[in-house]
């Protein structure tokens, strides 16, 4: 599904924030994705994403060179990416609702079947009882939900998460991590950038260690 | 599009509806953006109708200039209706051999129609031009040949000009005078005021897209993080850009309304001492109105040069913020 081949990536010229990454995740694989802060676990998320473009390498998603999309390509492989981002990038002027109905809006869902989807994600997430308030008007872990809400509302095949529980108190974190174990159970393939280790030691899936924007370990769970 | 062929992790090919769905969706958004962007609109009132007003001020003087213009053509032709011709006879010629040879230049093609001044008739009118009352009586030879005014029916330049040519080849025709040096000094301003109407029209065109190309700046910035998020999430350029478009279109129209008005008015303003200046000249000149097709013209180039410039704008912003 996702294939890094010696991918490197520099910001501004000089600075390395990605060296030799290579890795392979397999269709309908859950793969963790940890490291210090500031390790490189964001980049390699963009560089799945598209938003950023490899210094060097290859990075290749259901087979494809990803770089070799034209750029009018671009909006339609998002659409079939979920993102949970660190910073929710939640829109503060619309509700929960339709902070949620997004991705379905930008690709014209009819009104009624979008508004069953998105009553589907919020209730998956708990949220569903506040689907008419603001994004002010949450906490920032109800914040973090409406953003996993919003990523899986489209029924991705790829699930990207950075950070999905950083805001989140223990109970919670476990929940929403079972909330990924759920949707990776159904076929998607499920990547999460997460420093919470001991969370991580306890749900055993593959872990991917990055430390200073090298790959220094790969641990596949028996 | 080669856009079907987007890869997509689900397999070879990216999900997408059907055809007829997919229209739907499509005019479903226009819809809603044609709604949602007159309600933005709407929510800052006095700043819309400051770029409104903005764009209603760079509107007016080339359209009012090119109404002037547009009746000054009219004005133009009736006085080209007004070119003569003047054959002066040879001194000496008399009243009843004058009048033959006027029969003559009538039957020529291309004559409207001739009055003959006869010698004497020219006389009584230099006189009185001249005001002498008595000088006639002390006069016993007349010294001015009788003449023959003879309108064409064509009055162009050139074919006048024909037609003098052959005028002078009639036997008992001395000379003849025709006055276009005024028609075409006329006709030479009217071109001038044409082309400075073009240039102006031009210039403040541009300053249309300026001022809605500005305003939907400040718009698209205040709306980066939706972009960006939007962006992120899978929005086409189109999607982005279509709330903006219509923004653009809205201020033209808006502008152009704006316009229509401020001309409508202003002709009202100025009609009665343009129509009595006029009147003093002898000639009858009313400012014009912008008509059916003037008025569509003009609001549809305003909407056009909205739409135009909030394009520019949005699109600007997304070439910046492409990843690199
Ligand atoms: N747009 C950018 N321009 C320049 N440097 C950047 C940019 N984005 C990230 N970096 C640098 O790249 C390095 C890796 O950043 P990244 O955001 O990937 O880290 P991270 O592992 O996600 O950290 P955290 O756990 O704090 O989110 C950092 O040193 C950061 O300063
Ligand atoms: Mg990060």
């Amino acid at each position: 599904m996702i294939a890094f081949e010696h991918v490197g990536k520099r910001y501004g010229g000089r600075f390395e924030a990605l060296a030799n990454i290579d890795f392979r995740v397999r269709r309908g694989e859950m793969v963790f994705l940890t490291g210090h802060s500031g390790a490189g676990k964001s980049s390699l998320l963009r560089l799945i994403m598209r938003l950023e473009r490899p210094s060097r390498g290859k990075v290749r998603v259901a087979g494809h060179d990803i770089e070799r999309l034209h750029h009018s390509q671009i909006p339609f492989y998002r659409r079939q990416i979920g993102v949970v981002f660190q910073d929710h990038q939640l829109l503060f002027d619309r509700s929960i609702y339709h902070n949620v109905a997004l991705p379905l809006e930008i690709q014209g869902v009819e009104h009624r079947e979008a508004a069953r989807r998105v009553r589907a994600a919020l209730d998956k997430v708990g949220l569903l009882h506040r689907e008419g308030a603001l994004p002010i008007e949450l906490s920032g872990g109800e914040q973090q939900r409406v953003g996993i809400a919003r990523a899986v509302v489209n029924k991705p095949a790829l699930l990207l998460a950075d950070e999905p529980t950083g805001n989140l108190d223990p109970q919670l974190s476990a929940d929403i991590m079972a909330l990924f174990e759920d949707f990776n159970r159904i076929g998607t393939t499920v990547m999460v950038a997460s420093h919470d280790l001991a969370l991580i030691a306890r749900l055993r899936h593959r872990t991917l260690r990055l430390h200073d924007g090298r790959l220094v370990a790969d641990e596949e769970v028996a | 599009m080669s856009r079907e062929s987007a890869p997509s992790p689900r397999g070879a090919r990216t999900q997408r509806p059907a055809g007829g769905i997919r229209w739907r969706a499509w005019a479903r958004h226009h819809r809603a953006m044609v709604l949602d962007s007159a309600r933005r609109l709407l929510r800052r009132p006095l700043g819309s109708l400051m770029t409104m007003l903005a764009i209603a001020i760079a509107l007016v003087l080339p359209a009012g200039l090119w109404l002037t213009l547009d009746s000054a053509r009219l004005l133009d032709a009736e006085l080209e209706q007004s070119a003569t011709l003047t054959a002066y006879l040879e001194v000496g010629v008399g009243d009843s051999e004058a009048g033959r040879i006027e029969q003559a230049l009538a039957a020529q093609a291309g004559v409207l129609d001739t009055r003959l001044i006869t010698a004497a008739e020219g006389m009584a009118e230099f006189h009185q031009a001249l005001g002498l009352r008595d000088a006639l009586a002390r006069l016993d030879d007349n010294p001015l040949p009788a003449s023959v005014v003879v309108r064409p029916a064509d009055p162009a330049p050139q074919a006048v000009r024909r037609l003098a040519e052959r005028f002078e080849a009639v036997p008992g025709v001395d000379e003849v005078r025709l006055d276009l040096a005024w028609l075409e000094r006329l006709r030479h301003l009217a071109e001038l005021g044409q082309r400075v109407t073009l240039a102006l029209g031009v210039l403040f065109g541009l300053g249309v897209l300026l001022v809605v190309g500005n305003t939907i700046r400040l718009a698209v910035e205040n709306r980066r993080q939706e972009i960006e998020v939007i962006t992120l999430i899978g929005a086409t350029h189109a999607f982005v850009r279509r709330p903006f478009l219509y923004s653009g279109a809205w201020f033209g129209l808006g502008g152009g309304l704006l316009a229509w008005g401020l001309l409508t008015l202003g002709s009202d303003w100025l009609s009665a001492p343009v129509s009595a200046l006029a009147a003093s000249y002898g000639a009858s000149f009313h400012l014009p109105r912008l008509g059916l097709e003037g008025s569509t013209i003009l609001l549809c180039s305003s909407t056009l040069l909205g739409w135009l410039g909030a394009w520019i704008a949005v699109n600007r912003h997304l070439a910046e913020s492409r990843p690199r």
